[in-house]
């Protein structure tokens, strides 16, 4: 039944795309409207996806919805989603494959304040970390798995499920809470903590780092010549978007501003933000790099008695539509 | 389409069944009472896979019932943990103190109708404003464990329960009351042998309804920050992971306990108010 | 008169409560920066420091009030009463939802109720189950059903609507089955002297004597729409509503952005129960009942 009306579906766009109409693409975002997807929002605001004959709907996310989810459930054609819950994904029976990784480094880092006497990550038994879930606790649990500490209280460590928000290190719930370089960091400096009363551990510094926003679509679609097509136009815009951002930082702030629709984003923390994330989009020009994806891998199965995933996953990055964008 | 068609013919069976039982002459005894909700819920089942499975849902949108059963049985230890975690420490500790304090609140304002009427109308206001808005304040005053739970669950029951209790506690007619004044009862003795009694009804009202409340705040409030353990984590980190067979088994334990809370503290309701008219049918 | 000096009262008293509870709870922050900065606060600064931080652990009434006047009534003032950092812009995004849902579920309640007073099968299989349908967490399947109603297309407004159908359908239910039920014997005897038919007594009895209990039950649900609504807004992106501006809020750390949609919601939540009280009132009074 559900193949049978996305057969219909797909019938209905071919019959549109040769009228000469741009074709619809969806974009499922991992997060709320935020300069961490500039480049999507730049693409989008300057025609390069008109360009392209796209025409390209941009779905915010949010704390509770899952892109997989999502996709699978033919809300949108494309996902964004961090390689760790994209490959657990893919072994819970989502095939997801990757497609283009415009993120070269990760932005993934735990911050803890100084007094707690916290210095390296072998103070961190006893104590108190802050962590986010709902399929971004896998880069954690796989460091603390090649750390050796546990993550059960008593020996190891103490782990809360932070919110969405910085709370626990400003109230002292927790003594470290899980940070990205361009968000959640500024906002404990806002909030009044100042850089050198706090420590910081990059995942990328520990070895640790794991691809992040990548773009994910559904491997029966790449079976589709008509959508891999789309798709290769969808990167080659969505990569042109991201070097603008990358160019003029502030103006792609600005545009993220115009797109975000709660009205409760700040242009400082924007533009700050785009600064940040253009340092984590530079040295990627959307294609996979493979070494990357062979130590984001080697570390989620490193994951000591629990691994995020249990068996080097097969096919879950394509070349092809890369390939073919920056040709 | 097999199990489409399979699925249609079932529930239009079961349903001819039930129809059958409720027409029949049996329909009064509590056999047939128990027997034909129970043949409804297995119908909702037995389409619910059939059609899972008919369609092709993918196991990440919908799991069947088959599949959550088998995980409901498998993860029993898990499941345990966080209802313990979530419904015994969080809900009930907090159904407690709310309905506890309300009962005890209105008892305080009854002699005050100053207090009564203007308590009872900010009351209304505050009752409406949305978990969605107090959980996470709450959460950042009292915690990430289960003493934030507990104190959404607070906020939640409090004023529901103060406003059937000061409703029941003025449900006595006057001619009631004046022969308490001609037995020149105290106003004690009045509250504990007459109004107590005859508030019961609003009073269990009240209990009932904070029920489904106390276990829909506690499971709510740990979306907004919790330890590692309870229904609402297990629930939200798995539909992360996609474990959806383990979110339905969460909602299926959350369903139960809910239900069971209600029937007890319906039943405690049929004892003390027997003598109720909606109590003898 | 007599009702609003009790109202006022507990109101001033709140507020009191409240002022007294900021500087409580603000302290430990306010003489945490200080002792950073090396000063010592003298009392009264401390006190208005507590009462006017950016992000307390709980805002002063006035800085809520505030907030609330600059997105709403500030807003119209600079004529941009609809840009997106307006709470009426946010107000009438819920308000539309909540409506819609509200209609779903009133109806739906309504027909399940004349179902269940009509039809024996139902009555016996479906109530259960009603009440056990209200003890699910509805923010946990709410993502599910947005997923699920996506899959086959229906998108906006529609998903949020049945969300707080969801969560106002049941108390209208027991209403409106308690309601159909109110006539007694000896009014139902009445009628079969008439020799009138099942339909006559259901439009001449049995609805009419419902209607207190439907409006009773239809300013719960009301209420209750608001919130599903509220819930509904974040597994669609929260993108718009109050409820995305409370998880923006939350998010941000800006608790007196959260107060503020807070109160607005149930600002709003106040007023459409007061209009379906002022039509009961109205209604009631013509059909003689009150």
């Amino acid at each position: 039944m559900m193949k049978l009306m996305k057969g219909a579906l797909a019938g209905l766009v071919m019959t549109a795309g040769t009228a000469m109409a741009a074709e619809d693409v969806t974009l499922q975002l991992k997060w709320v409207t935020q300069a961490q997807f500039a480049g999507y929002y730049v693409a989008l605001e300057n025609g390069f996806y008109e360009e392209e004959g796209l025409n390209v709907t941009i779905k915010p996310g949010g704390p509770d919805v899952a892109p997989v989810q999502v996709l699978m459930g033919g809300g949108a054609d494309v996902m964004i989603d961090w390689m760790p819950s994209a490959l657990a994904a893919r072994e819970q029976g989502a095939p997801v494959v990757n497609i283009a990784q415009p993120f070269k480094s990760s932005g993934m880092m735990l911050t803890c304040r100084k007094d707690t006497g916290i210095a390296a990550p072998a103070d961190f038994p006893g104590k108190t970390l802050g962590v986010w879930f709902f399929g971004n606790e896998y880069p954690f649990l796989s460091w603390m798995g090649s750390l050796g500490i546990g993550t059960e209280g008593g020996d190891g460590v103490t782990v809360l499920k932070q919110g969405f928000n910085v709370d626990p290190i400003l109230q002292g719930q927790a003594d470290c809470v899980s940070t990205m370089t361009y968000n959640e960091y500024w906002q404990i400096i806002d909030a009044g903590l100042s850089a050198d009363e706090l420590v910081t551990f990059k995942y990328e510094d520990q070895g640790v780092a794991t691809l992040e926003d990548g773009l994910y679509v559904l491997e029966e679609n790449l079976g589709d010549e008509a959508f891999k097509d789309r798709m290769v136009r969808f990167v080659r815009a969505s990569m042109k978007g991201w070097k603008w951002a990358e160019a003029n930082p502030s103006d792609a702030a600005m545009i993220v501003l115009e797109y975000d629709e709660t009205g409760a984003q700040t242009e400082d923390h924007q533009v700050r933000m785009m600064g940040e994330i253009a340092k984590l989009t530079a040295g990627s020009n959307g294609a996979l790099d493979v070494a990357d994806y062979e130590r984001t891998v080697a570390t989620l199965m490193a994951g000591g008695s629990d691994p995020v995933i249990t068996k080097a996953p097969e096919g879950a990055y394509t070349m092809e539509i890369t390939d073919a964008a920056l040709k | 389409m097999g199990w489409v068609v399979f699925a249609v013919a079932f529930w239009l069976a079961t349903w001819f069944l039930n129809a059958w039982i409720a027409r029949g002459p049996h329909a009064q005894t509590r056999a047939a009472g128990l027997l034909v909700p129970v043949i409804f819920g297995v119908t909702v089942i037995v389409v619910w896979e059939a059609l899972v499975r008919g369609l092709n849902v993918p196991g990440v949108i919908l799991p069947p019932p088959s599949a959550i059963w088998v995980k409901l049985v498998s993860a029993t230890d898990i499941l345990w943990e966080d209802f313990v975690q979530t419904f015994v420490k969080g809900a009930l500790s907090g159904y407690i103190i709310g309905c506890g304090a309300a009962f005890v609140t209105a008892v305080l304002i009854d002699r005050s109708p100053f207090l009564q009427r203007g308590l009872l109308p900010v009351g209304n206001f505050v009752a409406a404003l949305p978990i969605i808005g107090t959980a996470p304040i709450l959460v950042m005053w009292f915690g990430f464990d289960w003493q934030s739970k507990s104190a959404v669950v607070v906020v939640m029951v409090f004023f529901p329960m103060l406003v059937n209790t000061v409703q029941g506690l003025a449900d006595t007619t006057t001619m009631q009351r004046d022969l308490m004044h001609t037995y020149s009862a105290s106003y004690a003795q009045a509250l504990v042998k007459l109004r107590l009694p005859a508030a019961m009804p609003a009073i269990f009202n009240g209990l009932k309804i904070a029920t489904t409340l106390a276990l829909i705040g506690a499971i709510v409030a740990e979306f907004f920050g919790s330890p590692i353990k309870g229904m609402g984590f297990r629930i939200s980190t798995e539909v992360g992971r996609l474990g959806l067979d383990m979110v339905w088994a969460e909602i299926t334990v959350a369903a139960l306990a809910g239900s069971a809370f209600y029937g007890i503290v319906a039943m405690i309701e049929k004892g003390v108010t027997f003598w109720h008219p909606s109590q003898r049918s | 008169m007599n009702k609003l000096l009790p109202i006022l009262t507990v109101v001033v008293a709140i507020m009191v409560v409240w002022y007294a509870a900021a500087v409580g709870m603000n302290k430990k922050w306010a003489l945490d920066q200080a002792e950073r900065a090396g000063i010592s606060l003298s009392t009264g600064a401390l006190i208005s420091d507590t009462w006017s931080q950016d992000r307390p652990r709980l805002p002063a009434p006035h800085q809520v009030v505030a907030e609330l006047w600059k997105s709403t009534g500030g807003m119209v003032i600079k004529g941009k009463p609809f840009s997106k950092r307006s709470l009426i812009f946010h107000g009438w995004i819920t308000l539309s939802a909540t409506l819609a849902g509200f209609v779903i579920g009133t109806s739906a309640g309504i027909l399940l109720a004349v179902g269940i007073v009509h039809n024996k099968a139902m009555d016996m299989s479906v109530m259960p189950w009603a009440i056990a349908s209200q003890t699910i967490p509805i923010l946990a399947i709410a993502p599910m059903i947005i997923v699920v109603l996506n899959s086959i297309g229906v998108q906006g407004l529609i998903p949020k609507a049945i969300i707080s159908a969801y969560l106002s359908f049941f108390p209208v239910v027991v209403g409106m089955v308690k309601g159909l039920r109110s006539p007694d014997h000896m009014q139902l005897d009445l009628l079969r002297t008439y020799n009138a038919s099942g339909s006559e007594t259901f439009w001449k009895l049995r609805l009419p004597s419902s209607m207190p209990y439907l409006f009773t039950s239809l300013k719960i649900g009301m209420a209750a729409s608001l919130v599903g609504a509220i819930v509904g807004e974040l597994p669609t992106g929260a993108i718009r509503g109050l409820g995305a501006r409370m998880l923006t809020g939350s998010y941000y750390g800006q608790t007196i952005q959260i107060w503020s949609a807070l109160f607005a919601a149930a600002i709003l939540a106040a007023t459409l129960v007061g209009i379906i009280s002022l039509i009961e009132r109205r209604m009631l009074k013509r059909m003689g009942a009150a």
